[in-house]
């Protein structure tokens, strides 16, 4: 049996996808913890004097040719669980022209920190209300992080550079991530509360039916979309110059 | 080759020069300039280049064999503010022509933060229209050949827009994200006579622009010489030049899937009255539609493919019959592949044009196709090497009046060394 403080600790490496070169740099630029202090502590209270029945569902999606989709972002909310505080900050990177990652899952006010590794300079905005905001052109990491307060999908662009895209997805609930290789993940729930609804978003997928509730003790759920995805956004090819415009 | 350098090429090297370098490394650069020099070793055969006064297709014919300063160009970018950068491009030749200045394009564009879906961006300025798929490189040249097709060497010679551009985008987020949409309109003047050298010259397939105010030489067509009917025509063209001052427009559609397929299509017509005429110019009516393809094929091999159809007309109607009235159409194909420093380009063109008016002693009619091979190599990002064989095949009755075989096959080797300059 595993105890609550799961659901925080497990969820950061999950959602902010950096590497541990990455995270070592980006502790070491920051010169804090992640985590405060005193959210741990609590969480870690709550151990002793609330524990729980942790039980792992493991959510696979394919397609309508039975292939793992990978990279969906999948949150679960459950009636009666107790939310976790989200996590101070996190980073959505910029990195060869592109956002690093792609979607980021986050809970919500999750502050996000969008530095720029590369060494021309980008310009990031985003237009999706009311997360709407704009950095302005910068390099490194002069601005202050990006905090998301309300739910929703939140579409990221560089106004120098048309073809960046990327997406936050901001959740009001500590039990989320993003699909491995194999279209699957796996998170931890209380199976001591209600039924789970399991949510799943990603840009190319055009089915209508993203939801699924099952009981709190079930052990897995799976998806199996009906339509063709849409192409992936992909900006790489070596094949030729394209004009940013 | 100092000696050609003019008033903006010089500010923009002096400006370059003395920006500091104190930019904290976090700061983002406030300009960019990219400036080069081409120097090329050349084996042409053919007729007498048009650019020396004659009718030949090529830059350069047998006169121009040996080493030479084939282009010097210098680009420079200015940031005003976030969304707002100013844009001057300069092109330095050795058949200069007497531009005042060496301008290709002097403009200003904002590109305003979306707040919706639909991305806005607006050029205000001189400045190409928008149709090359080809001209992606530093100072508008092509980063596969060379020369450019014979569309986009005539979209060098005798196309700019003196206006604005407004275009819009989107991505349809029921896409995906990976398709694009977009939409750009046009209102410029300057262009009236722009067409003249495609009806008199015919296609050509070159490297070398026209600079805002250049006076490109015109083949010594009967027509206007001397006594003739039309010897009020200097015997060279100003190709961006107002005459009636009456704007003219272009629209255009494009459609991306991410970086691997574009297609555009355009519409051209510079609105211009065929009997307008100003010190030693007479105006073109030119309109035209273009369809390009830009696409990465399996096997990672770049196809561009572009199509033009069009009609310019020229001088006073008789019984309904202007005394040129021509309709140009080309297409080409182009592939290409990069490996690591090295790539290959291969591309054919097909040019025509045929001859509507009965006016004898015009006659501008045409046909041919040209094949032409690349490879250049990378030696660093400052120098790089490039060879080109191109070979262009015609049959221009009009070649008669010059004492010039009607068929002919014009070839033209180029090795060039290209030693680029850039600062930020």
């Amino acid at each position: 049996m595993e105890c609550a403080v799961g659901h925080g600790w497990l969820a950061l490496p999950r959602n902010t996808l950096m590497n541990g070169w990455d995270l070592m740099n980006y502790w070491a630029m920051r010169k804090q913890p992640v985590y405060q202090v005193g959210q741990l502590t609590a969480a870690f209270m709550m151990t002793l004097i609330a524990p729980v029945f942790a039980a792992t569902l493991e959510i696979s999606i394919v397609d309508a040719n039975n292939e793992p989709i990978p990279n969906v972002a999948v949150y679960v909310t459950q009636a009666g669980a107790t939310i976790a505080d989200a996590p101070g900050l996190t980073v959505m990177d910029q990195r060869d022209t592109r956002f690093e990652p792609h979607i980021l899952v986050i809970q919500k006010g999750t502050a996000v920190e969008f530095p720029n590794s590369d060494v021309i300079a980008h310009h990031v905005y985003s237009f999706s209300k009311p997360n709407d905001f704009v950095l302005p052109l910068y390099k490194g990491n002069p601005h202050e992080p990006v905090l998301f307060e309300h739910e929703g999908i939140v579409t990221l662009g560089c106004n120098i550079h048309d073809h960046m895209l990327g997406y936050i997805v901001i959740v009001d609930t500590d039990i989320f991530g993003l699909t491995d290789e194999a279209g699957t993940l796996s998170v931890v729930v209380d199976g001591s509360k209600g039924a789970a609804t399991v949510n799943i978003w990603n840009p190319r997928i055009r089915d209508k039916e993203l939801t699924q509730v099952v009981a709190a003790t079930s052990k897995s759920v799976a998806f199996s979309l009906k339509k063709k995805l849409l192409p992936a956004h992909d900006p790489d090819t070596e094949a030729m110059l394209w004009s940013e415009y | 080759m100092v000696g050609i350098l003019k008033v903006p090429t010089l500010i923009l090297l002096a400006l370059a020069s003395l920006t500091s370098a104190t930019l904290a490394q976090s700061e983002p650069a406030r300009y960019h300039l990219n400036a080069g020099l081409d120097v090329s070793y050349i084996d042409a055969s053919g007729h007498p280049s048009w650019l020396e006064g004659s009718a030949g297709k090529l830059r350069y014919d047998g006169d121009n064999d040996g080493l030479l300063v084939s282009r010097g160009y210098v680009e420079y970018g200015y940031r005003l503010a976030d969304t707002l950068t100013m844009n001057v491009n300069t092109e330095m030749y050795l058949e200069d022509f007497s531009p005042t200045l060496d301008l290709t394009e002097a403009y200003v564009e904002w590109r305003p933060i979306p707040r919706s879906a639909n991305r806005y961006q607006l050029k205000v300025g001189a400045f190409y229209p928008r149709i090359s798929l080809e001209n992606s490189d530093h100072g508008w040249s092509s980063p596969y050949t060379l020369s450019s097709s014979a569309i986009n060497t005539w979209v060098g010679e005798e196309l700019r827009a003196y206006g604005a551009e407004l275009a819009v985008s989107r991505r349809p987020a029921a896409l995906g994200g990976a398709h694009k949409f977009s939409l750009h309109a046009s209102m410029f003047y300057n262009n009236d006579t722009a067409g003249g050298l495609i009806a008199w010259k015919g296609w050509s397939l070159h490297d070398r622009q026209s600079r805002l105010g250049d006076e490109v030489p015109l083949p010594p067509i009967p027509l206007i010489q001397p006594g003739m009917w039309f010897d009020a025509q200097d015997p060279f063209i100003t190709p961006i030049l107002e005459i009636d001052d009456t704007y003219g427009y272009y629209i255009g559609a494009e459609w991306s899937i991410n970086k691997r397929f574009l297609l555009r299509a355009t519409h051209y017509d510079n609105r211009t009255d065929p009997l307008g005429y100003e010190a030693g110019q007479f105006a073109w009516e030119t309109a035209f539609d273009q369809l390009g393809v830009k696409a990465t094929l399996p096997g990672d091999i770049g196809l561009i493919a572009q199509w033009m159809d069009g009609y310019t007309v020229w001088g006073r109607l008789t019984d309904g019959i202007h005394a040129v009235d021509v309709g140009f159409e080309s297409q080409f194909v182009l592939l290409t592949r990069s490996f690591d420093r090295h790539r290959i380009a291969a591309r054919y063109d097909h040019f025509e044009i045929s001859e509507q008016d009965q006016i004898p002693l015009d006659e501008n009619s045409e046909n041919g196709h040209a094949w032409t091979v690349s490879y250049r190599y990378a030696i660093s990002e400052k120098l790089t090497l490039a060879a080109e064989w191109l070979e262009i095949t015609s049959n221009r009755p009009a070649w008669a009046y010059f004492e010039l075989a009607e068929k002919k096959t014009e070839q033209q080797l180029q090795l060039t060394l290209r030693m680029l300059f850039s600062r930020h």
